[in-house]
């Protein structure tokens, strides 16, 4: 790929199919063979490209249901698109609210696993796994299993895991609305200090202040487009101008 | 060439340790997390040959030589190809937490989940050893042939991984594959030689035991294993295609419909 680009998608897009019947058993499709299910197609992201270079913080704003998390879940690699081609470089993660670890396993697992699925060797894990776990705050459920965490702690646990064992290109979906106030502060910092300097950080947030503190630009969707990508100013204009 | 490329491959990603972890927490899962913890996974086998020792030998009377080992190896290649493909139906939705937030290989979820199973096939082959060779009156002993015993179970690990991968890809479209398979399953069962004689299963079913790999591998394993003799490497040779065959088309089916397993399941 070009030198000094993250992230070059070229005419993406993703629709849904969903159906109003179950047509999901071999049984119901065998007997409705000439009845097909009535289907209903949602354009979640009309055809976009989009090129985010190495290194930089690009929030992604819009109104609830314009297209944010297919994006940033079709850039992520998680959906595959209709249409189109995604080139990244490098390891990605996706953080949002309870994705990504196993309610099955203990706190202690779940950093040794997600550390490993971003790319880490176990003797980096090692290394980092005190750190994360203080960070946390869950030093006294270390060997808990994390179904019998609260919601705070789960997520102040992903957190710490995308902060510390972090991937070449971020994906953080409202990761600022995780834990309490002394939480939040906590994260900020970690934020302002140089954890995003040499990540590729795409940043989606309801939150004007925390998009216009930290990103170089950012993207305006509406219905499923990019109606604007570049200035973060402009595009929180467009995006307050859209909520009126 | 290849190889220093694969080998570069491995040493700097962390794949090969990846696997091994996920192999692991998955094992500590399924045996460390009841009672009897690891016994279980022993006491499994063992229960099922008690009962199919019964009704076989001392009801039906059936005049198969060390009955009990040549019900212990075909039971123990039998649920390691159960637990592969009947237990690993859901896997997609099961460990979804593994790929819905990083673009990690599916295929690598499925090998590590077998090769958990394999660590407990392992523990039992080792228990069917000791017990062939110590405990077994009408034992033949150790052979050299016993090594083949490492294609054949490769060859499982193949034809599972195969079968794996196709049925947890049409959960996706047919969520009622779970029941299909454990009626199919339970007909396959009985359409392999585990506690018929070889003799009596080839003249019911002629040339059936080329039809059906499962049959083949353990009519291998016990030739390796119990008559101190090869496999039969013609009838190895075809378990090895299906295994193949099978393989290919889980992946192209994990390629087609495993892609959207994010959005549907």
């Amino acid at each position: 790929m070009e030198n000094g680009i993250a992230i070059s998608a070229k005419n993406i897009s993703k629709t849904f199919h969903i159906f109003e019947d179950s047509h999901n058993t071999v049984k119901h499709r065998l007997f409705n063979l000439f009845n097909p299910p009535t289907r209903k197609d949602v354009p979640a992201l009309k055809a976009t490209s989009i090129e985010i270079k190495r290194g930089e913080c690009i929030g992604l704003i819009g109104r609830n249901g314009c297209g944010k998390t297919t994006l940033t879940k079709v850039l992520a690699g998680v959906y595959p698109t209709d249409t189109g081609n995604i080139r990244i470089t490098g390891s990605t993660m996706l953080m949002s609210l309870g994705v990504g670890m196993s309610h099955e396993l203990t706190a202690r697992e779940n950093v040794y696993v997600s550390g490993s699925v971003l790319g880490l060797k176990i003797k980096e894990v090692d290394q980092l796994f005190d750190k994360v776990i203080e960070f946390a705050e869950v030093r006294d459920f270390v060997d808990t299993k994390i179904k019998f965490f609260s919601a705070g702690m789960m997520a102040r646990l992903a957190f710490s895991i995308a902060v510390n064992a972090g991937a070449d290109v971020m994906f953080l979906d409202e990761i600022f609305s995780v834990g309490d106030m002394k939480f939040q502060e906590k994260a900020i910092k970690v934020f302002e200090s140089s954890w995003i300097n040499g990540k590729t950080v795409v940043l989606v947030s309801h939150g004007m202040n925390i998009i216009s503190q930290y990103c170089n630009r950012a993207v305006f969707m509406k219905d499923g487009r990019i109606e604007f990508f570049g200035d973060t100013q402009k595009a929180i204009e467009l995006y307050t101008a859209d909520n009126q | 060439m290849i190889l220093r490329i694969v080998n570069d491959w491995f040493r700097q990603s962390n794949k090969l340790e990846r696997l091994w972890l996920l192999a692991k927490i998955e094992f500590k899962l399924r045996y460390y997390e009841n009672k009897l913890g690891l016994l279980w996974a022993l006491l499994k086998p063992l229960l099922d040959i008690i009962i199919y020792y019964i009704a076989f030998k001392i009801i039906l009377k059936n005049d198969i030589p060390a009955f009990a080992s040549f019900l212990f190896i075909g039971l123990i290649l039998w649920n390691f190809f159960l637990e592969s493909t009947t237990g690993t139906i859901q896997i997609l939705s099961v460990k979804k937490y593994l790929y819905e937030y990083s673009n990690m290989n599916k295929l690598e979820i499925y090998i590590s989940t077998l090769l958990s199973n394999s660590i407990g096939f392992f523990f039992n082959f080792i228990m069917f050893l000791l017990f062939y060779n110590i405990f077994e009156k009408e034992s033949s002993g150790l052979s050299v042939y016993n090594v083949w015993i490492i294609a054949v179970f490769v060859n499982l690990f193949i034809l599972s991984l195969g079968m794996s991968l196709i049925l947890s890809t049409l959960y996706i479209v047919a969520k009622d594959i779970n029941q299909i398979w454990t009626v199919f399953t339970s007909f396959l069962f009985f359409l392999s030689p585990i506690f018929y004689k070889l003799s009596t299963f080839k003249s019911a079913l002629p040339h059936f035991d080329y039809g059906n790999p499962v049959a083949g591998i353990i009519i291998n394993a016990r030739k390796i294993m119990m008559e101190q003799s090869p496999p039969d490497f013609r009838l190895m040779g075809f378990d090895y295609v299906y295994a193949i065959i099978l393989l290919i088309i889980g992946l192209l089916f994990l390629n087609r419909l495993g892609s959207t397993a994010a959005e549907k399941l």
